[in-house]
């Protein structure tokens, strides 16, 4: 295998352009487990629901991009309160074992990839060409970056830039910080919990759309297109379940690390080497890198 | 008495009009849904389009034909439990598709043990008629040419029409698909003194293949080989013409037009070998009563036109055997020579494969945004 530096360069945009793909993913995961302390599969049949919305507006009802993406988010965004009004709330209401919760969120990703399999059929489709700026840019030394890397890259910054704000700046960002830390207190302290849950679950799902949005522009756009979240939960869990900065840093090592394996070493030990770096981490760092307490992770 | 016997005449004169009409079950698995359901779905539709045209003219012994289908999901779990059903409870006469290798191969023992002639649509992998042990699986057939045909198509075409000395090879290290024309494609390449300088996998699933690309655009391979299938296909050609990988990609028969939504002008200098001539004008009837009957162009044609012979190469075949027995129609299958199809005259050899076919190589055109007829290739 020749090793060249533009080799490794262009293997470290790679990677972090999968990263920040993946961050979007793994920050929505993150904020809920944060609250409600278990992961919530049905993450990644939000992201469907996003990347199809855009889709049909943009094709069927002709929308502008702008009203398409911001008609996605919204789509996702409902999609996941509905979620937790019909599947998670009446659970929560009569058990307090997160394991439930768990497993439910299985079976509404399970409900949803199959919803769009009967509806609109399991073909891959892809957002119209024009809908995004395309092209490639040379940068030093023949290596490329592409016009969709760049803008899940900066898309990435200013939708975690934004929610970080929103979580430090805001009244209800305050909440869901002290929800974080204690939700029993932080419900006795005044703060109204239901609303405060259906607002993370509406942010969560605003991410996973912007996630199903990029994942459809660079991948295409398919009924299990969800199920590149696996990834993205085991990035959260390096990162430490719970962390935000630990979700984005984890997602950006995962997807090095993946390039890195693939360039490197043989692109057949990519997975290999994935999940045994989330093995390794548990077994050394169980609560991931930012972690602040080890619960069971569920 | 009389009215008795006259009652009793009617009941027996319906009766065997009921049994004379009854329907040949003919069982059909298609990967609907999962990876291949672009693929599949194509093939369930010119499957109906055949059968409603033979049952419009009079049907196959008098009998009209009826299709179960099941969808496989694109999964081997899937493809055995379909199987079971159409042979245990079904109990039909003959199986159409399912069109990948690995499903093939999967539901093969079960309708070798069941006695069951199945016929695949376009699993190209050896092993799909014949056992590893070189014995010939009795009641697995396919209408399609094989993988060391198709990987030597492929080597051929790169080595001679491109004049490339170095290949760059991409597989999906997953499927039997893959593996099989790669391995082929190699020992070809190679025979023409061609030398393989980078030769990597990835998995099924996978939507990434950008560390891999980027390995082969440092070295100098003077062409790009793709033999695999699915979305994976033109994920893997956008992703390299976005790192500036300009050389030419040859890849099989996994191309369709939906390539194009995705790709878009990035399928520029690509060249596919395939089994079909999609602007042959024997299909050309075909491909209109598709659009017609389905409101959409069809853009997997060679899935839908090699299933569509499928259904006539089977009617043939009952036909000849005079009987909807598994086991005659088996042996008609067995024996075909010279059919006449819409695609291809099939003589079967004795692999279960058909013998002397043409591959052809379509090349895309970015202005008319399709692929065109570039060559025909019968390999050596």
């Amino acid at each position: 295998m020749q090793f060249t530096i533009s080799t490794l360069f262009q293997q470290i945009i790679n990677g972090l352009s999968l990263g920040s793909v993946y961050a979007l993913i793994a920050v929505g995961y993150s904020l809920v487990y944060s609250i409600l302390l278990f992961s919530n599969f049905a993450h990644g049949g939000f992201l469907v629901v996003g990347g199809y919305a855009c889709y049909y507006l943009l094709t069927q009802w002709g929308y502008g991009v702008v009203i398409s993406m911001t008609g996605a988010l919204l789509a996702s965004g409902i999609t996941a309160v509905l979620t937790e009004f019909s599947a998670y709330k009446p659970i929560r209401e009569r058990t307090p074992i997160t394991l439930y919760l768990l497993i439910a969120s299985m079976g509404v990703n399970i409900i949803i990839e199959n919803l769009f399999v009967v509806t609109v059929g399991g073909r891959v489709k892809a957002l119209p060409q024009n809908t995004f700026p395309t092209g490639v840019f040379n940068l030093a030394g023949g290596v490329t970056m592409s016009a969709s890397d760049i803008i899940s890259l900066v898309t990435a910054v200013v939708f975690l830039g934004l929610l970080q704000l929103f979580l430090s700046k805001t009244r209800w960002g305050l909440a869901i910080r002290a929800a974080a830390c204690d939700i029993r207190t932080a419900g006795l302290m005044g703060i109204n919990v239901a609303f405060l849950i259906s607002l993370v679950f509406f942010v969560a799902g605003i991410l996973a759309a912007v996630g199903g949005i990029f994942l459809s522009v660079r991948y295409s756009l398919y009924p299990q297109l969800g199920s590149i979240t696996t990834k993205a939960f085991i990035a959260a869990v390096i990162g430490g379940l719970g962390s935000l900065p630990g979700a984005v840093v984890g997602s950006l090592i995962l997807g090095l690390a993946e390039m890195l394996t693939a360039g490197f070493i043989s692109s057949q030990m990519r997975d290999l080497v994935v999940y045994s770096l989330l093995v390794i981490m548990l077994l050394i760092r169980p609560a991931g890198f930012f972690g602040k307490k080890i619960n069971d992770k569920i | 008495m009389k009215k008795v016997f006259a009652v009793l005449f009617l009941v027996m004169f319906s009766v065997s009009c009921a049994w004379a009409s009854e329907p040949i079950k003919v069982g059909q698995i298609a990967a609907v849904t999962g990876d291949f359901a672009a693929y599949g779905v194509a093939e369930v539709e010119s499957v109906k389009i055949a059968v409603e045209e033979i049952n419009a003219a009079s049907g196959v012994l008098g009998r009209p034909l009826e299709i179960i289908m099941y969808d496989c999901r694109t999964r081997q779990e899937d493809v055995v439990n379909a199987a079971r059903r159409l042979v245990d409870q079904d109990k039909v006469s003959a199986v159409i598709g399912p069109n990948g290798s690995g499903l093939c191969i999967a539901a093969a023992p079960i309708f070798n043990r069941g006695k069951v002639p199945q016929i695949g649509t376009l699993p190209t992998n050896p092993l799909v008629t014949v056992e590893e042990s070189g014995k010939v699986r009795p009641y697995s057939f396919r209408i399609c040419f094989l993988d060391p045909y198709q990987g030597a198509i492929m080597a051929q075409f790169a080595a001679i029409n491109l004049r490339a000395k170095k290949a760059a090879l991409l597989y999906d290290v997953s499927s039997d698909y893959s593996q099989g024309q790669r391995e082929f494609f190699i020992k070809s390449f190679e025979e023409t003194g061609g030398k393989i300088i980078n030769d990597e996998g990835f998995r099924g699933e996978d939507v990434d293949f950008r560390s891999q690309l980027t390995n082969m655009k440092d070295s100098d391979a003077e062409v790009l080989i793709f033999p695999f299938m699915g979305k994976s296909l033109p994920l893997a050609v956008k992703q390299a013409r976005e790192l500036g990988i300009e050389i030419p990609i040859v890849g099989g028969d996994g191309y369709g037009d939906f390539m194009w939504e995705i790709c878009g002008e990035t399928l520029r200098n690509t060249y596919w070998v395939t089994h079909v001539d999609r602007y042959d004008p024997a299909l050309k009837t075909f491909f209109d009563k598709y659009q017609e009957k389905t409101g959409t162009e069809c853009q997997e044609f060679v899935n839908a036109v090699l299933a569509y012979d499928c259904v006539y190469w089977l009617k043939d075949a009952i036909e000849r055997a005079g009987s909807v027995e598994p086991e005659k129609i088996r042996e008609a299958l067995e024996q075909t020579k010279g059919l006449k199809l819409m695609h291809c005259t099939l003589t079967m050899d004795e692999f279960h494969n058909p013998e002397g076919k043409e591959g052809v190589v379509l090349r895309c055109d970015p202005e008319e945004r399709k692929s065109l007829f570039f060559t025909k290739i019968k390999p050596e």
